[in-house]
């Protein structure tokens, strides 16, 4: 076992709305080592992104966190603490990429002083030693011309350059976890691998540990160590990315990797998507949360919420598991 | 550049309906200079022969010509009254008013600026309910009723300020700036209330946007993401209004200089209406017009400032 960096004890967050309290994270748990990265998949709405902003308590002022929820970044509770606190840890100890290069840095800043803002708050940098800083971060990331680009606007730079700018921001401080929050959604194709190549090798190299949020199934495959699946706010099943894949348990991470198109597929053939909607998080089913769109789904499924069981490492909610003598 | 050039064309055509409209207005008037010049006792006969000699009974289409090519090469004219050049008596007064107006300006900012971004942090919490209030109170109150309410308060009840009078600045920069304390912020506070809730409302969406997102996760503090992150980008429709609001101020100066006793262009302007001298009160309003465009150009630039993608593309409008 490596150094344990994050420590997500029974996460709870809900939001006020209209309706009632909507259940966004509903009692998740996982640990993250040094070094490591945990791949979190789920369809939009699953609460993915809510996570990710739960851990870096990024939640607008509606949110809730639940009563019995912890959150140890290296054995500090983040829910026990302060604004202030807080704000000393973003950045040093754990820092996020967005989704949206094109909206995520400040359009009136020249992108040199909003890496250098990180520098000289938290590490106490003159603005010349962040200046030089920040021109090394850019080359880090592999942007062209540095020491020109760092006098730049987001707007003279390409969608991928400005995610690499957001890395660079993400890393300048050294965090211990960096959290991707959806990173190449919103890219081009072909700067997709480009970009999370970069994010692999920055973790390895600055032995980091990234959660890496995605909602596909081909990202996770070949850059994560272990897989999330999350469902309703829930992980529905966790597992490290080669059993995921060849020992599915959950019906629902199933349907996931079948509604992906195959190249070996014959033309014009129809995907497999996955019927229905998810379930309303402000009144939800008492079963299982999957149950209603499941294929295998019997009375049962709809009576009460599974745990998760299973192994240390493997680990499944559902009461009829794929792949295993009880669903034979 | 050619963005230069359609700023000009479009300066020209703004002035030349001003001043054709001031023209047309100040001939449809009841009564004329030559009265005036002819004072109260004169007999009609005496009134037309000065008319004569001013070549006031001539079409008015041909003199607003004849005073329009007068601007274009530099002679605004003499008062009919006083003697006094129209351009000489325009730009001595005008410093005057001008500080004025900048006064009440960066007061109106002063207030504004700190204001709106209270209100926009936390939209109906306490601290925007009580700026709410404050500004519609503000506003509601006319700059001239302001203005009393001032002058009894600060000189006479507390006799800090003086109730009237002008310094020049060579009398020295507090001894100039005491006297306009007042008038400046009688215009201020009306002023203010309006760029306050444009800087609240686009603030309020601004601190919805990702990259205030970012600077909260990179651990910057709500007062730097305030005034670093937010402010530039939430300005743009608040510097449009100040310089739209140089109009206002235009009109208000006129009062204000009238109520606390301060030898600007307003009066003059006011001076020049009681006579009919319309020569001074075409110069007067012809100078307002050119001042009110070169404050909005000045905005445009302004904008460039604000928005390096400006900067690189070229203003827009």
């Amino acid at each position: 076992m490596g150094e344990i960096i994050l420590d997500v004890r029974n996460q709870r967050t809900a939001f006020a709305t209209g309706r009632g309290m909507l259940q966004a994270v509903d009692g998740v748990s996982f640990t993250l080592e040094r070094g490591k990265t945990l791949g979190v998949v789920g369809e939009s709405g699953s609460g993915k992104s809510v996570l990710s902003r739960s851990i870096m308590r990024l939640l607008p002022g509606t949110s809730m966190t639940g009563p019995g929820s912890q959150i140890l970044l290296n054995g500090k509770d983040l829910t026990a603490m302060t604004e202030n606190q807080l704000r000393r840890m973003r950045g040093p100890e754990m820092a996020i990429v967005f989704q949206d290069p094109m909206t995520a840095l400040n359009p009136t800043l020249s992108i040199g002083k909003q890496i250098m803002e990180v520098l000289m708050f938290h590490l106490k940098m003159s603005k010349r030693d962040a200046r030089a800083k920040a021109v090394d971060l850019l080359k880090a990331v592999g942007l062209p011309q540095p020491d020109v680009r760092v006098d730049q606007y987001p707007h003279q730079l390409s969608g991928g350059m400005r995610q690499r700018v957001a890395i660079a921001i993400a890393i300048a401080c050294e965090p211990d976890l960096l959290i991707a929050d959806e990173p190449t959604t919103a890219l081009d194709v072909t700067v997709q691998a480009e970009i999370l190549d970069l994010l692999q090798r920055m973790v390895r190299e600055r032995n980091m540990a990234m959660i890496l949020i995605t909602h596909d199934m081909g990202v996770v495959a070949g850059r994560c160590d272990d897989v999330a699946v999350m469902y309703a706010g829930k992980i529905v099943e966790k597992a490290p990315v080669r059993s995921l894949f060849s020992e599915t348990r959950m019906p629902y991470t199933a349907a996931l990797l079948s509604s992906i198109p195959r190249v070996t597929d014959p033309p014009h053939r129809k995907l497999d998507a996955i019927e229905g909607r998810p379930p309303d998080l402000i009144n939800p089913p008492p079963g299982c949360p999957f149950a209603p769109r499941c294929r295998h789904a019997e009375d049962a499924c709809n009576r009460a919420v599974p745990e998760l069981t299973g192994t240390a490492d493997h680990q499944w909610a559902c009461i009829k598991p794929l792949n295993t003598e009880a669903a034979a | 550049m050619n963005y230069l050039i359609k700023r000009f064309q479009r300066l020209l055509i703004v002035l030349g309906v001003v001043t054709l409209i001031t023209f047309l207005l100040v001939n449809v008037l009841p009564g004329d200079v030559a009265y005036e010049i002819a004072g109260m006792d004169s007999s009609e006969e005496e009134v037309q022969e000065i008319r004569e000699e001013l070549g006031l009974n001539r079409p008015v289409l041909i003199r607003y010509v004849e005073w329009v090519t007068g601007i274009f090469t530099g002679d605004w004219g003499t008062s009919y009254i006083s003697d006094e050049d129209v351009w000489e008596a325009i730009t001595d007064r005008f410093p005057v008013s001008f500080e004025l107006m900048i006064l009440a300006q960066i007061l109106a900012l002063l207030l504004a600026i700190p204001a709106g971004m209270i209100s926009a942090f936390r939209p109906n919490g306490r601290g925007d309910r009580i700026i709410g209030t404050i500004a519609f109170a503000s506003v509601s109150m006319p700059s001239f009723m302001t203005a009393i309410l001032l002058i009894y308060f600060f000189s006479l009840h507390l006799g800090w300020l003086p109730a009237t009078g002008y310094e020049p600045l060579s009398e020295g920069l507090w001894q100039n700036l005491r006297p306009m304390i007042l008038p400046a912020l009688s215009l201020a506070l009306v002023e203010w209330t309006i760029l306050m809730r444009t800087l609240r409302v686009e603030m309020i969406a601004v601190l919805q946007e990702n990259y205030i997102a970012l600077a909260r996760a990179k651990g910057m503090s709500n007062l730097r993401i305030l005034l670093v992150h937010a402010l530039r980008p939430s300005s743009f429709s608040m510097i449009t209004l100040l310089g739209l609001q140089v109009a206002r101020l235009l009109g208000g100066t006129i009062i204000i200089e009238q109520i606390f006793g301060i030898p600007g262009v307003g009066r003059l302007l006011i001076h020049a209406v009681y006579t009919r001298d319309f020569i001074v009160i075409q110069g007067c309003v012809t100078f307002f017009a050119l001042a009110f465009v070169t404050a909005n150009f000045l905005v445009d630039i302004a904008y460039a400032w604000l928005d390096p993608r400006v900067r690189t593309r070229g203003a827009h409008g």
